[in-house]
């Protein structure tokens, strides 16, 4: 376009409050290359209403009453119809602003007059009445702010949930240091043996994640809060809500969770049905989410090992993150879940991929294992034809000084 | 020296402006309220239109953290925003009626830029409404064939909002160590 050869629309802007005309004016000027300059009311040729204001619907009468015959463009997240208007779909870009105002200058007269409701419809008009007024539309068609705070649409707050406050803690995240030690150590396993790595594993059916495991499949099957009782304390589960309720504090869990159980104790697990209305006797801070009492229990169970049944030499991947915020995070958690999250890798890879001591792995894998969150691959092929993550670009440097940061160091 | 950014975005009353004051260094720049309190030397920030913090980094380069207003007001923005963004941050508010439209607009909205780059999102008022869980929102996501980071997020907590764009960060690469 040569230089000059163009007059910018003028339009005013209706439903926006100070700061989005202000950025509108902006992005008109910047990206749009001054498609259109924001006037006051009176100079306009077109006015824009943000239709998903809550009293879109009055203003655009109110326009239509004022100047029927100027154009009228509406912005809105949703698909609007309406004669004589046009209409843009948030978000705005400027191919839509450009495309729109070209209609509309096409469509009036080449000088001054900006407008010709019939022909600049973007909707065919009513055939009578060339200025007809748009049929009433229902209420829920203008307005319809779906992404402002709707009063009667939000839910409704569950007040106990709140005093639940062992359930919505923030996550503890360990280093190495700190985490050798919460995680206990197994003094028959030399982890620095690649062949004893093979057999580092444990069976999970000997220790209460086992039991707690099975008991939570029974209780979401039968969808109905049970007890479980053993030689320690007694442990209630509530499918629903997917929490659990102990009396005992994480020291207590650990060194029972860390026990392989004998005959004597695994004859005392039964399983009762539990009276929902005693619920409510319980003290609500002990409440603890099920995921996260169970990821927890792996991780004592485990020990750095891995559970039974899994072949460490096939590869592995996640099904989902897991919800780290609300768990016990262990040393290079979040890395190992995007690697495994993109694609399968073998646990024995992880390791050394991502220079993981092999307990951390095992005993990361162990609980997202117990969660149901890792899956093994079938058959070798699959990791052979599994589609490498695409490489985004990044700036490593950039990204590390980032993580630096938010780690405190 | 390059700008670059995290954006974060979401409905209005999510917690971006209270996720941002969390881990930046500096007070963010909350537009709705600085307008009219601006000093005369800080009068080029009367035009920013979005919630904006930073975190100094290493060697005196900088993060800067952008917050996109409520959706209904500033999105035409959105593709002016997003670059030189280095990845996405979407909160989520359970209370509201359809977290999952939500989640659908946004991810749809900024779909370029997180295919170019990642998203992590996080779900805040979780004590207020449990529903929809976690594992909904996995679900939901796994329809539209994405993996993303989604955790339980109190926006409070500099520790939420942190591991949140920890998980940003590995999701692009997780080859990263500190």
């Amino acid at each position: 376009m040569k230089k000059g050869s163009h007059t910018p629309a003028r339009i005013a802007l209706y439903g926006m409050d100070d700061r989005t005309c202000k950025t509108m004016e902006m992005y008109l000027k910047g990206p749009c290359r001054g498609v259109a300059v924001v006037v006051r009311e009176t100079e306009a040729d077109i006015d824009v209403i943000d239709a998903d204001h809550p009293r879109a619907k009055d203003i655009l009468d109110a326009r239509k009453a004022a100047t029927p015959n100027r154009p009228i463009i509406l912005l809105s997240l949703q698909d609007l119809r309406i004669d004589n208007t046009f209409f843009i779909k948030k978000p705005v870009n400027v191919t839509q602003i450009v495309d729109v105002l070209g209609k509309i200058k096409a469509a009036t007269a080449p000088r001054k007059v900006f407008f010709n409701p019939v022909k600049a419809a973007e909707t065919p008009p009513a055939p009578v009445e060339p200025v007809k007024q748009a049929p009433p539309e229902p209420p829920r068609k203008m307005a319809m702010d779906v992404y402002a705070k709707k009063p009667a649409g939000v839910k409704h707050v569950d007040v106990s949930e709140q005093q639940k406050t062992a359930k919505h803690q923030s996550a503890v995240q360990l280093n190495e240091g700190g985490f050798t030690a919460f995680l206990g150590t197994v003094s028959d396993i030399d982890f620095e043996d690649s062949a004893q790595l093979l057999t580092a594993c444990y069976d999970p059916r000997q220790s209460f994640l086992g039991y707690v495991q099975s008991a939570y499949k029974t209780a979401n099957l039968q969808s109905r809060a049970l007890q479980l009782n053993s030689i320690w304390k007694p442990l209630i589960i509530f499918p629903e809500s997917q929490e659990i309720w102990l009396d005992a504090d994480d020291k207590q869990l650990r060194a029972f969770a860390g026990m392989t159980l004998g005959k004597n104790a695994t004859g005392s697990m039964v399983l009762v049905p539990f009276d929902n209305g005693k619920a409510a006797d319980r003290a609500m801070d002990k409440f603890q989410n099920m995921n996260t009492f169970i990821w927890k229990l792996a991780l004592w169970t485990s020990k750095g090992r891995f559970p039974i049944g899994l072949d460490i030499q096939r590869p592995v991947f996640l099904v989902t993150w897991p919800n780290f915020t609300r768990l016990v995070i262990t040393p290079d958690a979040l890395r190992m879940a995007a690697l495994l999250v993109s694609t399968p890798k073998t646990p024995l890879e992880v390791v050394s991929l991502l220079r993981v001591k092999p307990q951390y792995v095992f005993a990361f894998i162990s609980a997202c294992h117990a969660l149901g969150l890792l899956r093994q691959s079938e058959r070798q092929v699959d990791t052979v034809i599994a589609a490498e993550p695409p490489q985004k670009s990044t700036n490593k440097s950039l990204l590390r000084k980032i993580l630096g940061k938010l780690l405190g160091a | 020296m390059s700008q670059y950014k995290i954006i974060f975005t979401g409905p209005v009353g999510a917690g971006k402006t209270t996720a941002i004051n969390s881990i930046s260094d500096v007070p963010p720049v909350k537009t709705d309220a600085a307008a009219s309190d601006m000093t005369k030397n800080r009068k080029s920030s009367t035009t920013v239109a979005m919630d904006y913090g930073v975190m100094n980094l290493a060697g005196g380069e900088k993060i800067h953290l952008y917050g996109t207003p409520g959706q209904e007001r500033f999105d035409f923005m959105w593709d002016i925003l997003t670059v030189g963004g280095i990845g996405l941050i979407l909160l989520l508010d359970n209370t509201r009626a359809d977290p999952f439209q939500d989640m659908k607009f946004f991810l749809d909205a900024f779909g370029k830029f997180i295919n170019d780059t990642s998203v992590a999102i996080g779900v805040t008022q979780m004590d207020l409404s449990g529903k929809p869980t976690i594992d909904d929102y996995h679900a939901q996501l796994q329809t539209y064939g994405l993996k993303p980071p989604v955790f339980e997020v109190d926006a409070r907590e500099k520790n939420d909002v942190s591991l949140l764009v920890q998980a940003l960060l590995y999701s692009l690469d997780p080859g990263l160590a500190e």
